[in-house]
């Protein structure tokens, strides 16, 4: 099974691609509209050099190689939604090219490899009534960057990680995780490639996936053949439908985009590529704690990334990754580094802390200490390991064991994390 | 008149200086619209003219609150909401909107007679006035203070400036901001102007020119005026033009001789190929420009909003004119998957040849020829005309346009009272130079006109 995508995500700009109305998705139908996103006779497109340089980052964060310099292309074609009937995009001068994300399966890493990233416009929203389409410009010109992947997807739990893993990525590159995915989907299984254009949001993306595969694996099962067509996804049945479009029918006629010119590249200032997955797999082996933990943690959190790299060399883990679950839970994320050590050296020195004793730390006040009764503590580590010599060994295969055992001592007593851990490797003599 | 008209020579300078009759402005506007019922110079006269020297500007350039058709059904209504920069910026110095003058139908046409109101010829309404830019040229002929803002994709100036005898100026691509111009061919469209003294399209020019941060291909750069003493006319040029027009240009040419001037021979490698090459980049360009005109945005509006889509468009499309079918058909040709090598790709570097091969030749030199290879002709002859031929009629002047060189036309002669005009072609930003050529050439030769509305 081999199964590509193309993604399009909005780039987080201030204003359009080609003029200088605001991005902002607002109530009111074309409010934020000119003469050249409604595509007016006489109008011309400049370039919004941000969206070009925002582009650049993320390419960049999917590992492609840059374009020095770039350039635009007439892509035409009939729909409303499109106010020049013709969408200026990339074509041969693409912002990237040959890009990878690497993703991780219960199999093992892979590299799913990135084609091209381009930059265009975004078209019209079409809202359609029973009887009546309406319109919406606001949308038209948004930057889009089109992110193409190489048909190197193979199941559905590599498509569900490659999403993962891409969106985590764009987050970092400050794009906004909270609109919908939009992507259309390549799919071939034995025979021909079928498109299936416009899936929006993960959960349809894969629920479309699935339909597809077991479509076509029900076709080939009765002997027929798999030719390559275009089609759309209907949510409510969950399924897919075929287009009347034929796929030799695509033409699109493209030309240069004679209205702007060649850009060069050099002048910008790329933004810092992080990749979670690879932090979290960092760390979990520099402090011997739980990747998966750290990676959820850290995907779609920047703050928590921030509060880790900020403590993670002065305190245990156990106790970094607990203050930010605590924080987390109260939704007391907002607060700053200096409050966040407050915070954390409480929970370190083994104070539990509810809600109301955070707000008053980050206030500034002291919370009561609490006197730590060692006895106890070790009551409950002796009864949840068990047979000391049987946790030995399991421990040599998996260092990582200990956490769940400090996990469960902190539950049940509310002793820090860092000196439940230190207090087990005492007792064991580890 | 204040003298912010810096002008010496010219018809500015000369309204600038004189007193204006109270109700100049209102007799003018009641003079044009008498003589406007025969030639259809304007589509639309500004009603509110009361101040400033008088512009007209083809109605495919923008004017704020004005419709604006480019001679097309489709833009029937369309009222722009804002001026395009080179309108704004003869506005910002007291120059007076007079109206908006008639065109082929977004530019497409040599005779200005893809359209719905068509142009007459002042010298004789029996001829076409030529094209695309008709009507600029028609009121250039007519009134006597007045600079036309017109426009050329690949002879558009030159053509009916040399058939209604007047001073046809396009400057180098870039050199005037395209904002607010409704596009034919972008990669090729350049503002420019007539008058009736080249004098006059200096000091113009000298107010629009100059990058604008929202044309993306207007460029900020000096131009120059640097005088050629050599005239190349390119081999084969004369035996092409009419018998009648070639004699009285030959004796145009020795007269320059005499005066000082090195003529010259030349031949331009592939220089037949522009033509071909000039109307596949344009007719592409075109038929994506074009594309956007679907009957429910701006100009003409389809009302039946129940069809399908496909249904809906194809049936306000049928608006379109003959000659804009057919360009969007060809267009639509020749940048399609499967052709695009052999033509889009190909014309696209038979151009970037001809810019080196001429280019070159230019550094020594003008390169100098009648306008048009015929005089004016009548409309029924012009409306005969295959396609093919009609676009056959615009060989001198699509080479400068497709390399977006600076090129002039002015009238050097009349036959049977019709007036004959000359191109001169300069180098890239050489612009001034062809100005300077021709106000020479007004200290010996008196332009005729039929017509002159508004004198003082």
């Amino acid at each position: 099974m081999k199964i590509g995508l193309e993604v399009h995500i909005a780039l987080p700009t201030k204003s359009k691609l080609f003029c200088g109305c605001s991005t902002e998705q607002t109530e009111l139908p074309n409010s934020h509209v000119c003469p050249v996103c409604m595509g007016f006779p006489g109008s011309k497109p400049v370039l919004n050099k941000k969206a070009l340089e925002v582009c650049l980052s993320v390419a960049n964060a999917l590992k492609c190689k840059l374009a020095e310099s770039t350039s635009f292309i007439r892509k035409t074609y009939f729909y409303p939604d499109l106010p020049k009937s013709f969408q200026i995009s990339q074509l041969d001068q693409a912002v990237g090219t040959d890009g990878r994300v690497i993703i991780k399966t219960s199999a093992g890493s892979k590299e799913i490899r990135i084609t091209r990233v381009q930059l265009e416009e975004d078209p019209a929203k079409i809202i359609r009534g029973e009887d009546y389409t309406l319109i919406d410009f606001n949308r038209a010109g948004v930057p889009l960057a089109e992110i193409v992947t190489a048909p190197d997807i193979s199941s559905e739990e590599e498509l569900s990680s490659f999403i993962n893993e891409l969106r985590s990525i764009l987050y970092y590159q400050g794009v906004d995780i909270n609109k919908e995915l939009k992507a259309d989907l390549n799919i071939s299984t034995t025979g021909d490639r079928v498109e299936i254009k416009n899936v929006t949001g993960v959960k349809n993306l894969l629920d479309a996936m699935r339909y597809e595969v077991s479509r076509q694996e029900e076709l080939a099962r009765n002997g027929h053949e798999i030719h390559s067509e275009t089609r759309s996804y209907d949510e409510s049945k969950m399924e897919t439908v075929g287009s009347r479009e034929k796929e030799s029918a695509e033409e699109y006629g493209f030309i240069f985009e004679p209205d702007l010119t060649v850009y060069d590249t050099s002048w910008a200032v790329l933004k810092e590529p992080v990749i979670a997955s690879r932090i979290a797999e960092e760390y979990s082996k520099k402090y011997n704690y739980s990747e998966g933990t750290i990676y959820d943690l850290i995907k779609f959190d920047m703050k928590a990334l921030e509060f880790i790299d900020s403590a993670k060399e002065r305190y245990s883990m156990q106790s970094v990754v607990g203050c930010i679950e605590l924080l987390k839970k109260y939704d007391l994320m907002s607060i700053d580094e200096a409050s966040f050590e407050k915070v954390l050296k409480a929970l370190d020195s083994g104070i539990s802390l509810d809600e109301s004793k955070i707000k008053l730390l980050i206030s500034g006040k002291n919370v009561e200490e609490r006197h730590l009764n060692d006895e106890i503590i070790e009551d409950i580590i002796r009864k949840e390991i068990g047979d000391a010599e049987k946790f030995k060994e399991e421990y040599a295969r998996n260092p990582k064991i200990i956490n769940f055992i400090v996990g469960k001592v902190v539950k049940e007593y509310g002793a820090s994390p860092g000196y439940v851990a230190e207090k087990i490797r005492k007792m064991l003599n580890l | 008149m204040d003298l912010r008209y810096s002008g010496t020579m010219g018809m500015i300078s000369e309204f600038a200086a004189s007193e204006l009759p109270k109700d100049y402005y209102a007799n003018l506007l009641s003079e044009i619209k008498e003589i406007n019922k025969k030639l259809n110079a304007f589509n639309v006269v500004n009603e509110g003219i009361s101040s400033g020297f008088p512009f007209s500007v083809k109605d495919n350039i923008c004017v704020k609150g004005f419709e604006a058709t480019a001679g097309s059904r489709m833009l029937k209504g369309y009222i722009p909401p804002f001026n395009a920069t080179a309108v704004e910026r003869l506005l910002a110095k007291d120059y007076g909107f007079v109206g908006k003058t008639a065109m082929d139908e977004f530019g497409f046409g040599s005779f200005g007679i893809n359209t719905d109101r068509i142009a007459r010829n002042p010298f004789d309404t029996d001829r076409v006035a030529g094209g695309s830019s008709s009507g600029a040229a028609v009121a250039t002929a007519i009134l006597k203070y007045h600079v036309a803002m017109c426009e050329s994709t690949g002879g558009s100036i030159a053509n009916p400036a040399a058939n209604c005898g007047v001073v046809g100026f396009t400057p180098t691509y870039g050199v005037i901001s395209r904002y607010g111009l409704i596009d034919y061919s972008n990669s090729l469209d350049k503002i420019g102007f007539m008058a009736r003294k080249a004098e006059d399209i200096r000091t113009v020019l000298d107010v629009v020119r100059g990058p604008d941060k929202r044309d993306t291909t207007s460029v900020d750069r000096q131009i120059t005026g640097v005088k050629k003493s050599r005239l190349y006319i390119i081999k084969g040029t004369l035996e092409k033009v009419d018998k009648e027009v070639a004699l009285s240009f030959s004796k145009f040419i020795d007269k320059l001789g005499s005066e000082g001037y090195e003529i010259k021979e030349v031949s331009v490698e592939d220089i037949e190929k522009s033509i071909p090459a000039y109307y596949i980049i344009s007719m592409a360009e075109a038929s994506t420009n074009l594309a956007k005109y679907n009957g429910y945005k701006y100009g003409l509006k389809n009302e039946n909003f129940v069809e399908q889509y496909n249904d809906f468009f194809t049936e306000a499309r049928a608006n379109f004119g003959i000659e804009a079918k057919r360009r969007i058909i060809l267009g639509t040709f020749v940048r399609s998957a499967n052709v695009k090598g052999r033509y889009y790709y190909r014309a696209l570097k038979i151009r970037a040849k001809i810019i080196e091969r001429m280019s070159a030749i230019l550094q020594d030199g003008f390169i100098i020829s009648p306008t048009l290879p015929m005089k004016a002709p009548k409309l029924e002859e012009a409306q005969r005309l295959p396609p093919v031929k009609a676009y056959m009629s615009d060989f001198l002047n699509i080479p400068p346009n497709l390399g977006g060189f600076p090129h002039i036309s002015f009238p050097f002669d009349y036959i049977d009272g019709l007036p004959i005009g000359a191109q001169i072609i300069t180098s890239h930003f050489n612009d001034y130079a062809l100005l300077d050529f021709a106000s020479e050439w007004e200290k010996q030769f008196e332009y005729r006109f039929k017509y002159n509305l508004g004198s003082l």
